[in-house]
């Protein structure tokens, strides 16, 4: 039987059998819904409801296990049809610097409750090389809860030169919605609106002279909400898009995404340089935001380094939209070749040792 | 008495230059950043951003250590960028600690942002500078139980740590790091206090000999918060210099610095035999690109400096180099100070000494270096020893060779009953740390 594979971001969780070349089966949000019985429930499109919703994934780490524990029941037997007392293998992404505490629940929760026969846990920025058939790069992943600029070499990440940044697309949907609120004081706009807004409008402009010629025209479009309001979108589209290249927007004092990536890979040695920002990949849900990739380009010949980051283009068997589940499709290419080695842990590694063994068998 | 099992602990290294921080157990630490801080004295700032260390406003309001008079920005993002009137200040002065406030945010700033762990939930191993005083010892050690509540701690010497990562009980060990050189021997794990003897000559002050020359030849080094690269006419670029004027100039030379050491790292070579001028003024200039695209070339300054380590006098060649005179007293050579050392230790272990030389340290992984070394303390040493000088071959172990020691260390099953536990520090007090941390 195919092993599962994983991949729990803070917005949507990505599913399905390791069958590489192909998307994830399951794309379903993160995040859940409280149901009034005392019993954690879920559903799968929660737009409409006010009531409490439960994030599991925060940022990109586990936080809320019993939630989790209960999104993890619906994705492997409602999901991807397993059968209890017939569990698989199952391969696990996780983000750069995950505590070894939150390794070792994992790996409890998955061989106590659910009963797998194998596991395996991978870093997603690995993973997302992988996919489109490197070994050694950077990967500049911008999900919903968090930003990691990591460095891979031969596999293994340089946690010398990787960054995390606590930004993500949540923080750009707020700023989208403070922005529309602004220009719009009419409209009462809430969170999950505002994020359907987002992924619909946002964009970059071209370079930071495009951007402040954007922010004195102002052609608006309109467009009507769901409960009926019309709301005018015009310049705060791209405002969304600069606040990655530009973060004092957000009001943080840090450098754009380029300029992080190029000092964090000076760190490392100089031989090394070339290769890591020459195979430099975008993942990420905000990655497919419309102009952000030539945005990215255009900056990185603008930065400060002597050697340009060069993006990778994934190869041409892959499915579309890649960069939304790079990591998944990269841990479906990783389970082929772990599971049928062995070099996994197994249920019999983890009743002899415990939950330290996943340190031990899982780079 | 701790004993745990599944114990994780983690293992710090405060150094002058890096600060690593990782799990025990692991081969690499996962957190080095720069040792320095920057610094904004509240009275000439205007800002009062609430970041201290990430650059995200979920940060709990008792993260944030504004102290009512300065603010600290720590790790590699934070001082990266560029604020106005930033001072850059380290805690340490001469391996000696002078200001435990920043340390505490150096460490905070490990735990919190870097590893993302309770500090109450593991047992800590620190290293310490060979010729670390009883004063700090007892300071380091009310500072981590008292603030940080940890399980337990362990203080061990940077000299035996690197002698585990290697596997050896006696051997001299020479770390060469960020500010300053020492040599230690070691035997059966025991530092042998007297004959330690340090330098302060380190990769810090290689740094600023090559900025200094590099600018007697008219080269300057641009910070890379001072351009930014505009696009002209499509395909071609300027390089256009920005003006901040309230920068300050411990930030500008930091950021210089930082440059300066890459070209170091990446072009300097330990030259075979002893340096002098007119041997090596024909050699080939080897290019090196600038974050600002100006290429530079480097001729002889690519040996004279590591020549430094071996010839301190050299570094008085250098138009610049002005505070020597109070260096050059204390200043010599590595091999003499590895013979001097060894000579200050018993007779009979000294064959065995020069047989494990250890090289450790950032500034030993500069290429070469070992082999001249050996060369160099073979025509020194007395004849019957036999001189070996041993360095991992990976230059990203030399530099954490401590670290891994301490990795190795804290991991190790018969090391779990030498911790010294809070129940030990309750009932006696900080100055028992002497007897449980020789």
């Amino acid at each position: 039987m195919e092993a599962a594979v994983v991949d729990a971001g803070s917005k949507i969780l990505k599913a399905g059998l390791a069958i590489p070349d192909q998307a994830p089966s399951l794309i379903i949000p993160t995040q859940m819904k409280r149901m009034l019985e005392d019993q954690d429930g879920f559903s799968a499109d929660n737009s409409m409801s006010e009531d409490v919703t439960v994030d599991p994934v925060v940022r990109g780490c586990v936080k809320d296990w019993d939630a989790m524990e209960d999104l993890l029941h619906h994705v492997l037997y409602t999901g991807l049809e397993w059968e209890v007392g017939n569990e698989g293998q199952i391969l696990f992404t996780e983000p750069l610097c995950t505590p070894k505490a939150v390794r070792e629940q994992l790996v409890q929760l998955l061989f106590e409750t659910f009963n797998v026969s194998g596991f395996y846990a991978s870093e997603q920025a690995v993973l997302s090389l992988y996919a489109v058939g490197r070994i050694s790069g950077c990967t500049v992943d911008i999900g919903h809860g968090k930003i990691d600029i990591a460095a891979v070499l031969e596999g293994a990440v340089q946690h010398i030169a990787s960054r995390r940044f606590e930004v993500g697309g949540s923080d750009l949907t707020k700023l989208l919605a403070q922005e529309l609120g602004k220009s719009n004081p009419m409209v009462n706009l809430g969170i999950s609106d505002a994020e359907k807004l987002k992924e619909q409008f946002a964009c970059c402009a071209e370079d930071e002279v495009a951007y402040d010629k954007m922010l004195r025209t102002s052609e608006t479009e309109e467009h009507t909400l769901p409960d009926g309001q019309v709301i005018r979108i015009g310049r705060e589209k791209y405002t969304v898009g600069e606040a990655l290249f530009q973060p004092s927007i957000l009001g943080l004092e840090a450098h754009g995404i380029v300029e992080q990536l190029v000092r964090s890979v000076a760190t490392v040695s100089s031989e090394n340089q070339k290769q890591l920002l020459e195979n430099t990949v975008l993942c990420g849900g905000t990655t497919s935001m419309t102009g952000f990739e030539s945005r990215f380009q255009k900056e990185a010949s603008l930065c400060s380094s002597a050697i340009r980051p060069c993006l990778v283009k994934p190869p041409e068997y892959m499915p579309e939209n890649l960069e939304l589940y790079s990591a998944w499709v990269g841990g479906a290419i990783l389970a082929k070749v772990v599971f049928p080695q062995n070099q996994h842990v197994t249920k019999a590694d983890y009743d002899e040792t415990g939950p330290s063994i996943v340190h031990r068998k899982c780079f | 008495m701790y004993g745990g099992d599944e114990v994780s602990a983690i293992v710090i290294d405060l150094g002058s230059h890096t600060c690593k921080a990782g799990y025990a157990g692991e081969d690499a630490p996962k957190a080095v950043f720069p040792s320095v801080v920057g610094c904004i004295n509240q009275m000439d700032a205007d800002d009062d951003k609430e970041n201290n260390d990430s650059e995200t406003n979920n940060n709990n309001a008792d993260s944030g250590k504004p102290k009512g008079k300065r603010k600290l920005y720590v790790g590699s993002q934070a001082l990266g960028f560029r604020r106005d009137h930033m001072e850059v200040v380290s805690p340490l002065k001469d391996g000696v600690v002078l200001d435990w406030d920043i340390v505490d945010n150096i460490w905070d700033h490990a735990f919190k942002d870097c590893l993302l762990i309770d500090p109450k939930e593991h047992p800590m191993l620190l290293a310490e500078p060979s010729s670390n005083t009883q004063l700090q010892r007892e300071k380091i050690a009310e500072l981590m139980f008292e603030k940080y509540k940890v399980p337990a701690l362990f203080l061990a010497k940077n000299a035996v740590l690197t002698s585990f990562a290697s596997g050896r009980a006696t051997s001299v060990v020479i770390d060469s790091g960020g500010g300053s050189t020492t040599v230690a021997p070691v035997h059966d794990g025991y530092v042998l206090q007297k004959a330690v003897s340090s330098s302060p000559i380190g990769g810090e002050f290689l740094t600023d000999c090559l900025m200094k020359s590099l600018e007697s030849k008219g080269v300057v080094i641009k910070p890379r918060y001072s351009f930014k690269r505009k696009e002209i006419q499509p395909g071609v670029f300027q390089t256009v210099d920005v003006d901040l004027p309230h920068t300050t100039e411990s930030y500008k030379l930091y950021s210089q610095r930082v440059i300066a050491s890459d070209i170091k790292e990446s072009v300097c070579r330990a030259p075979d035999t002893p340096y002098d001028e007119s041997s090596y003024s024909n050699i080939p200039m080897t290019p090196y690109e600038l974050p600002d695209g100006q290429t530079i070339e480097i001729g002889a300054d690519r040996f004279k400096i590591p020549d430094i380590l071996f010839n301190p006098s050299l570094a008085q060649t250098i138009p610049g180099v002005d505070n020597f005179a109070e260096i050059s007293s204390s200043a010599r050579g590595l091999p003499q100070m590895v013979i001097e050392s060894i000579n200050r230790c018993d007779v009979d272990i000294r064959k065995e000494l020069f047989g494990s030389i250890l090289l450790a340290g950032g500034t030993a992984s500069m290429q070469q270096l070992k082999e001249r070394l050996e060369k160099d303390l073979l025509e020194e040493s007395p004849q019957a020893a036999r001189v070996k000088v041993l360095a991992s071959g990976n230059a990203t172990e030399r530099r954490f060779s401590v670290w891994i020691g301490g990795s190795i260390l804290a991991s190790l099953g018969s090391f779990q009953q030498m911790w010294f536990s809070k129940s030990e520090y309750e009932e006696h007090g900080a100055s028992y740390i002497q007897r449980k941390c020789p």
